[in-house]
C-alpha cells in the first residue's frame, strides 16, 4: 500500500502569546494530505493560535513545523510567502478590505498570484456565484452581513485552490443551509483537488453529521481523536443541502485553474 | 499616472499633504539646480571668451619698440592686436588723471592682444614679460569665477540637502503609509502576496504622489529661473551678464523631476521592504 505524505506534521510544539502566555505545549501530529479534521476546543484554548501556526503566521516557541514535508523553522520570508501561496486560511473576523469590492477582495489572491485580468473575470464571478454572493460583486464588505463577509472570505480562499484550506469557525455566522452548502463545497474540495482541510468549529451539530477526525485543544496539548474509517466515508457522502451540488461548478472551476498549479 | 495600485488607498487629506511637500522639495531642487547651472554656464562662458585674451601694459617708452617687435615676430599666432591710442588713454585715464599733455608721458602704454591658442598666448607671455606687463584676462576674471564657482557649491549644497529632504519624505510616506494600512499589509501577507508586490504596491502611490509633485514644481519653478534670467541679462557686465542656461542645462532641469520620481519609487521600495521585514 502506498504510504501517503504528511501534508501538516508539528514536533513537540510549542507557542506562546505576544504577553508570554503559553498557549500550546508540546504539540505533536501527523496529517496525511487529502484529509478533512475538525479542529475543536474552548474559546482562548489555542485553535486560532494552531491554524496561524500551521498558516507561518505566528512562531512556534520551541518545537518543529513541517510543511509538505519541508521544515518551516528556518524558512526566510520569501520562503514562507511561496509556501503560502499553496495554502489558504478562512478567518473567524473575516479579514476583508472594506475599501475594496466584494469582487475585489476575492480577486486579491489571484492579484498576487499575477493571474491574468481576463482569468479572474472568468474565475470570480464562478466563485460568487457559488458561494451565493454574485449579486453583491460590486458592493463592499461592509454593506453585506456578517455570514455574507463569510461567505466573501470563503470565496477568497478556495478561488486558489489551496493544497491545505484552514478555516476558523467558517460556519460560525452562517445559517444551517449555507453552513451545509459550504460544508458540502469543503468536501468536494477535498475529494476532487485532494485538499487537506482543518476547520475549527464549536458546532456540535456539524461535528456530529460529519464525523470527520477530529483534533482537540485542551490545557495547551492537542488530542487526536480519530474516527472510524466508515464514520468518515459516510461524512463524505453525508449531504444536508438540498441545492445542487458543487460538484459540476468546481469541475468546470479546476479547468481555470491550470495557471495557478497548487495541486 | 493610470495605473492604481490594487490594495493601498491613501486618505485624501494624507495625499495632499504629500503632493504639497514633495512638490516644494521638486521646486526647491529645480530651482538650485538651475541656479548652478546657470552661474556654470555663466563662468564657461567668461572662460571661453576671456581665455585667450591679454593685456600688455607698460610705462617705459623705451620698452615700446621692442614690444612692437615681439607682437610682430608673432603675427601668425596672434589673431588680433589693437593698441590702445594716446587719445584712447586719455579717454580712460580722465575721471582720475588730468592736467594737460605734460602728463602724457605718464600715461601707460596698452595693447589688447588675442591669440589662437593658449599654447601661443604662454609663448608670447615669456617673450614680453622681460619689457612689459602681461596681464592675462584669466587672471583678471580668476576672482569672479571664483566667486562663481562657490555658488555653484552653495547651489549643490542646498540640492544635496533638497534631495536628502526627500529621501526622509519618501521613508516617512512610505512608513506612514505602512502604519495606515497596517492590516491590509496583513491581510495580503495571509493571502500569500510577496514583499516585492507589496512594495510595488507602495511604489505605485508614491509614482503618483511624485509625479504630480514634479510637474507643480517644475512649473512654480520656471517663473523663478526665467527671473533670474532675465535680471542677469540686463546687467551688462561681469559674471551676472554671462549667466544663462542652453539646450544641455534644459534637458538637465527637465530630467530633474523626472529623476526625483525615479529615486523616490526606489527609496519606497527599499524601505517597504524593510518595513515588512523588521514587521
Amino acid at each position: 500500500m502506498e504510504e501517503k505524505v504528511s501534508s501538516i506534521s508539528l514536533t513537540n510544539v510549542s507557542a506562546s502569546y505576544d504577553n508570554g502566555a503559553d498557549v500550546l505545549s508540546d504539540v505533536s501530529f501527523n496529517i496525511t494530505g487529502g484529509t478533512i479534521y475538525f479542529l475543536t476546543g474552548a474559546s482562548g484554548a489555542g485553535k486560532t493560535t494552531l491554524l496561524r501556526l500551521i498558516y507561518q503566521l505566528h512562531k512556534p516557541r520551541t518545537g518543529q513545523i513541517k510543511i509538505f514535508g519541508h521544515t518551516t523553522n528556518d524558512m526566510s520570508r520569501d520562503e514562507i510567502t511561496n509556501l503560502r501561496k499553496k495554502m489558504a486560511i478562512v478567518f473567524q473576523e473575516y479579514s476583508l478590505l472594506s475599501h475594496l469590492s466584494v469582487y475585489d477582495n476575492v480577486a486579491l489572491p489571484l492579484r498576487v498570484r499575477n493571474i491574468s485580468e481576463s482569468k479572474i473575470k472568468t474565475l470570480v464571478p464562478k466563485v460568487l456565484d457559488w458561494v451565493g454572493l454574485g449579486k453583491y460583486a460590486d458592493e463592499k464588505p461592509l454593506a453585506l452581513s456578517g455570514g455574507q463577509q463569510q461567505r466573501v472570505s470563503v470565496a477568497r480562499a478556495i478561488i486558489v485552490q489551496p493544497s491545505i484550506l484552514l478555516a476558523d469557525e467558517p460556519t460560525g455566522n452562517l445559517d444551517d443551509d449555507n453552513a451545509s452548502r459550504l460544508m458540502d463545497l469543503f468536501i468536494q474540495m477535498n475529494k476532487m483537488f485532494g485538499t487537506t482541510i482543518i476547520l475549527a468549529t464549536h458546532n456540535k451539530r456539524l461535528i456530529d453529521t460529519y464525523k470527520f477526525p477530529v483534533l482537540h485543544v485542551e490545557n495547551h496539548h492537542v488530542n487526536f481523536v480519530t474516527k472510524s474509517a466508515s464514520d468518515t466515508e459516510s461524512a463524505a457522502t453525508k449531504k444536508l443541502w438540498k441545492g445542487p451540488a458543487p460538484k459540476n461548478y468546481l469541475n468546470e472551476l479546476s479547468k481555470q485553474f491550470d495557471d495557478i498549479g497548487n495541486i | 499616472m493610470k495605473k492604481k495600485p490594487i490594495v493601498f488607498s491613501l486618505i485624501q487629506g494624507q495625499s495632499s499633504f504629500m503632493t504639497a511637500i514633495m512638490s516644494v522639495l521638486t521646486f526647491l531642487s529645480v530651482l538650485t539646480l538651475g541656479i548652478a547651472l546657470m552661474i556654470g554656464t555663466g563662468a564657461m562662458r567668461m572662460n571661453a571668451n576671456w581665455d585667450l585674451y591679454a593685456t600688455i601694459q607698460t610705462t617705459d617708452e623705451n620698452d615700446v619698440p621692442k614690444i612692437r617687435e615681439v607682437l610682430n615676430k608673432n603675427k601668425n599666432v596672434i589673431k588680433s592686436s589693437s593698441e590702445i591710442s594716446e587719445s584712447q588713454m586719455a579717454n580712460l585715464m580722465s575721471p582720475w588723471v588730468s592736467g594737460g599733455s605734460a602728463l602724457q608721458k605718464y600715461m601707460p602704454k596698452m595693447w589688447e592682444v588675442k591669440f589662437a591658442t593658449a599654447k601661443d598666448l604662454k609663448s608670447v607671455q615669456t617673450q614680453i614679460t622681460p619689457y612689459a606687463k602681461f596681464l592675462t584676462h584669466r587672471t583678471a576674471l580668476e576672482t569672479p569665477i571664483r566667486a562663481g564657482w562657490y555658488l555653484i557649491a552653495i547651489s549643490s549644497l542646498v540640492l544635496l540637502i533638497a534631495l536628502g529632504s526627500i529621501t526622509v519624505c519618501i521613508t516617512y510616506i512610505a512608513h506612514n503609509t505602512a502604519m495606515l494600512h497596517k492590516r491590509e499589509l496583513e491581510i495580503l501577507n495571509q493571502i500569500g502576496a510577496s514583499d516585492s508586490f507589496v512594495a510595488k504596491q507602495m511604489q505605485i502611490i508614491v509614482a503618483r504622489i511624485c509625479t504630480r509633485a514634479s510637474i507643480y514644481g517644475f512649473l512654480m519653478a520656471l517663473p523663478f529661473l526665467f527671473l533670474i534670467l532675465s535680471a542677469s541679462h540686463a546687467a551688462r557686465v561681469g559674471l551676472m551678464a554671462m549667466i544663462g542656461l542652453n539646450g544641455f542645462g534644459w534637458t538637465v532641469l527637465i530630467l530633474l523631476p523626472i529623476a526625483i520620481t525615479v529615486f523616490a519609487t526606489y527609496i519606497t521600495k527599499h524601505t517597504t521592504k524593510r518595513i515588512l521585514k523588521d514587521s
